[in-house]
Order: structure tokens, then sequence, then C-alpha cells
């Protein structure tokens, strides 16, 4: 059976082989894929080497508890980082092969600068990547409202900055009232950012409620902040709609989230004051805006009063003005008037007095003129009548004789012609002319001058001095 | 709920309106009497939000508790 082991010895071969290929300690880079501490103090690690996300590597290692309890503060309190998974370290381990086993790496000691330095590297890259994509200062740029009053809290409800901030809110010396409500996450370990994302999603649908996000977490001695690093919370905390203000309270360099906040405050209580002093100075705003109203209204008015003040004076003083003046015209007028009254009235009783002695004069001089020369026509007309009543009077007694003469000459005459007359009516009588011969024709009592009414067989009476006949006509002749 | 945030922004952004109204223009009293009367409401709604407790928005945080 030569040739031929037992486990056992081909196992305690591969341990001296290794204990003599690699005799003491060596550095080792890697990742810690896995680890956890038993009740004895031991801490079992699960190392790794990743290719972008393909492990090609792997081993167990121990760190045993006495070196555990330095190394762990050490590291710690070196990086300002747990000592957790996901961390890349470079270690000194001794190569421990156990037959029964297997393969350990035992790790004596830890070099905190490598980590530190991957760390910063880390951070550098997913600064640089934010900044690539633009995303890097949007919630910066978003506006804080005037007085963010509605105040969305991402913490732990046990975290000791919790509670010490809602009371500070609460009982703010200027009586401000602030609602909150809490979004509780994990503020360390590994699902420290996936919670911090859940919760900034709880608050993205009370989006228009919410003034302002406030992401918390009370001092502790040696924090994990290495989840506030993380890209993919980072991203979110850039893009997300409301400003949010962070005080996750640590003393070293701001993680990427403070860097990315809109707001990037110490402590819990830093924003707690933040918030109560935003609100203070535009309370105190608004008590001087009152004020400066106050005042510009009050000087306004002042103005005003006094501007109507001056007017009344000056309306006063004008119409005073106006009224003497209007006084002294009216009096000038006044005494003007009377003069003009008195010499008018003076002119004119002197205009009349003027006429009235015209008149008068006139008058009597007219007057007297008619009264010379209805004299005169009287006189005259005495003297004409006396004239003419003597020359008729001459006529008369001229015309007296010739009438006188006149009329016994007439009378003289008369009495001859009457005396003529006398014997002529004598020879004239019917009875006188019927005795000289002459006969009278009568017909019914007419006495006929002429043949021409008689007709043959009439009936004729003819008269005689003596006495008178009748006959009927046989025969008619005219001259 | 939205109106909350805008508000205190209206608000200061209408009086100093005001204020700039009345220190250049030298409204008459009347005016005058409206603008400072309309500065004195804005001035309380702000203070009021400020200061007292909102019902509706208690409620509004109550119900996020479900």
């Amino acid at each position: 059976m030569e040739g031929k082991l037992t486990l056992f010895e081909l196992n305690q071969q591969i341990k001296e082989s290794l204990s003599s290929a690699i005799p003491g300690t060596v550095w080792v880079m890697a990742e810690i894929a896995e680890m956890k501490e038993n009740r004895n103090g031991h801490c079992y690690l699960d190392l790794a080497e990743k290719k972008g996300t393909e492990i090609i590597a792997r081993a167990r290692a121990t760190i045993w508890s006495y070196t555990y309890r330095i190394l762990k503060p050490y590291f710690e309190s070196t990086t300002g980082q747990l000592f957790t998974q996901g961390l890349k370290v470079l270690l000194e381990v001794s190569v421990d092969y156990h037959p029964l086993y297997g393969l350990s790496l035992n790790i004596k000691d830890i070099d905190p600068a490598y980590t530190i330095g991957d760390m910063t590297l880390q951070r550098r890259e997913t600064i640089d990547r934010l900044q690539r994509e633009g995303v890097f200062n949007m919630n910066k740029e978003l506006i804080l409202p005037l007085v963010p009053q509605h105040i969305a809290i991402i913490s732990s409800k046990t975290a000791a900055g919790y509670q010490d901030f809602v009371n500070q809110l609460e009982n703010n010396p200027i009586g401000i009232k602030f609602h909150t409500h809490l979004f509780e996450a994990y503020m360390q370990g590994g699902e420290a950012a996936p919670s911090i994302i859940a919760a900034l999603e709880k608050i993205f649908e009370y989006e228009d409620f919410f003034d302002a996000v406030a992401i918390i977490r009370g001092g502790g001695a040696t924090a994990d902040l290495s989840c506030f690093d993380q890209y993919q919370l980072a991203l979110v905390v850039t893009q997300f709609p409301l400003p949010v203000i962070t005080g996750i309270g640590h003393e070293k360099d701001d993680t990427i989230i403070d860097l990315v906040a809109h707001t990037r405050l110490k402590t819990p209580t830093a924003v707690a004051e933040f918030f109560i002093a935003g609100a203070e100075i535009f309370l105190e705003k608004l008590s001087r805006l009152k004020e400066k109203v106050v005042n510009i209204a009050r000087k306004n008015l002042e103005i005003q009063q006094k501007l109507l003040e001056n007017y009344a004076g000056a309306l006063q003083l004008d119409v005073t003005h106006f009224i003497h003046e209007k006084n002294k015209f009216l009096v000038k007028k006044g005494s003007i008037l009377q003069h003009e009254v008195t010499n008018f009235s003076y002119n004119k009783r002197h205009e009349l007095s003027n006429l009235k002695h015209n008149l008068r004069s006139s008058y009597s001089h007219w007057n007297n003129e008619k009264k010379n020369k209805l004299e005169q026509q009287k006189t005259f007309l005495i003297k004409k009548t006396e004239e003419k009543i003597q020359q008729n009077q001459v006529l008369l007694s001229r015309t007296t004789l010739h009438l006188k003469n006149g009329l016994l000459r007439f009378l003289t005459k008369e009495q001859e012609r009457i005396n003529l007359n006398e014997s002529k009516v004598r020879l004239l009588k019917p009875e006188n002319v019927l005795k000289r011969g002459y006969t009278l024709t009568i017909k019914d009592k007419k006495i006929i001058k002429s043949i021409l009414p008689l007709q043959v067989h009439d009936e004729i009476e003819t008269r005689f001095a003596d006495g008178k006949i009748t006959s009927r006509i046989i025969k008619k002749d005219e001259a | 709920m939205t109106t909350k945030k805008v508000t205190y922004n209206e608000a200061v952004a209408e009086i100093e309106a005001i204020l700039e109204k009345i220190e250049n223009e030298e409204p008459d009293v009347d005016e005058l009497a409206e603008k400072v009367k309309r500065v004195s409401v804005l001035l309380k709604l702000c203070k009021d939000k400020l200061l007292k407790t909102n019902e509706q928005v208690e409620q509004i945080l109550k119900e996020m508790e479900e």
C-alpha cells in the first residue's frame, strides 16, 4: 500500500507544505463579504475579491477574540466607519490549515489607512458620478418655503436625536406651530440606505403637504456613516422634490448626503434651530413690514392733514383778503356812485331848472307874441269890420235910395201896365169874344181846339154868345 | 394643501407691493385706509398660520399613521 495516504496524512502534508511555503504573515487586500461575531467574541469573516461584479477569490478568515477586542475599536475610531461587511480592508494574515476545518486566514492586524483611502476613492467616484449626471445640485436648487412648517422627519424612533428634535420644535419660545411626521428608517448599517429611500418614497406621496424633509440622527460615539455615502441614496436625495435638510450628527467630513442636501447641518438640534430661526426671521419680517406700513401710513396721514390745514389756512386768508378787497371795492364804488348820483341829480336839477326857465321864458315870450298878434289882429279886424260896415252902410244907403227910386219907377210902370191890361182883359172876356162872332166847339164837355180827335158822325156842341147848338159831323177836311 | 406653501410668499409679496405703493404714490386717505386694512388682514393670516394649530393639518398627519 505504498504511496497511499490517509486523508489526515494528506491534510497534515498540506498543512506542512503551506506553512513552509507561506511562513509567518502576509498583507492581503480583500473585501469583507460576510462577517459575524460569536458569543465568545471571535469574529468569523468571509473574504472575497471581485472583478467587476464577479467573485474571483474567496477565503474564510477569523479574528480571535483577544485580537478582535483591540482591532475593532482601533479600526472604527480611525476610519469613522463601522467594521462591517462590504468594506475593503488590508489585513495581515497567517495562512492556517487545519486537517479538520480546512483553510482559514488568521487575521493578526488591519491597516485602516487602506480602507480610508478606498472609501475616499469611492466617495470621490460617487461625487464625480453625481456631478457627471448633472444631479449633484438639484436639491440645493429647490426653494425652501419662507416658513417650513410641515416637516417630514426621517429618523429612527429610538434614535437619541429624534425625541429631542421634536421637543425642541414643539416647545420653541416664540410659539410657532410646527407640524411634523416621522417616517422611520434605519440610521446605520447595511439596511439604512434602502430604508431611507423607502421613507423618501413614502414622503413623496405627500409631497404637496410637506415643506421640507429632515434626515436626523443623534450622534453616537462611533458611527457607521457609510450608508450616507451610498450612490443610490444620494441620487434619490438630489432628485427629491422637497428640500432635504440633514442633521446626521457627526463631526467628521460631510457624507455625500450632506453634500447633496439642500441644507447641511451637524446635529438634529441645529436642524430644529434652523427651522425655528427661519420662522422667527419671518415673524420679525412681518413685524418690520407692519411697522413700516404703520409708519408710512401715519406719515402719509400727517402730510395730508398738514396739507389740509395749510389749505384751510390759505383758504381763510384768501377769503378774508377777497372779502376785504370786495368790501373796499364796494365802498369805493359806493362813494363813486353817490358822488355820481349827486352830480347827476345836481346836473339834472340844473338842467331841469334851465329847461323850466327856458320854458317859462319861451312861454311868456310866445304868450306875449301871441297876445300882441292877437291884439293886432283884433285891432285890424275891428278896423276892417268898421270899414266894411261903413262901406256897406254907404252901399246900403245908396242901394236903398236906388231901390226906392227903382221901386217907384217900377210901381209907376206897373200902374200904367195894369191900366193897359185892364182894357185888354175886358176885350178878351169869352162873352165879349162870343159877341164878336167867335164860337166855341165842345165835345164831351171839353173844348175842342183841333179836328184831330173828331170823327165823322161824332156829336159836337157849338156855343154862341146867345146860346148853343148840337150838330152831327158830316164831313171832315184837314187844313 | 398646496395653497399653504405659497400663501406666506404671496402675503409678503402683497404687503411689500402695498408698501411700495403707499410709499411712492401717496394715496388718498380712503385708499390708504383700505390698504392698511388689507395689510392687517394679511398679517393676521400669516400669524394665525404660524402660531395656531391647524385642525386640518393635524387630521392629515393622523391619516398618515394609518
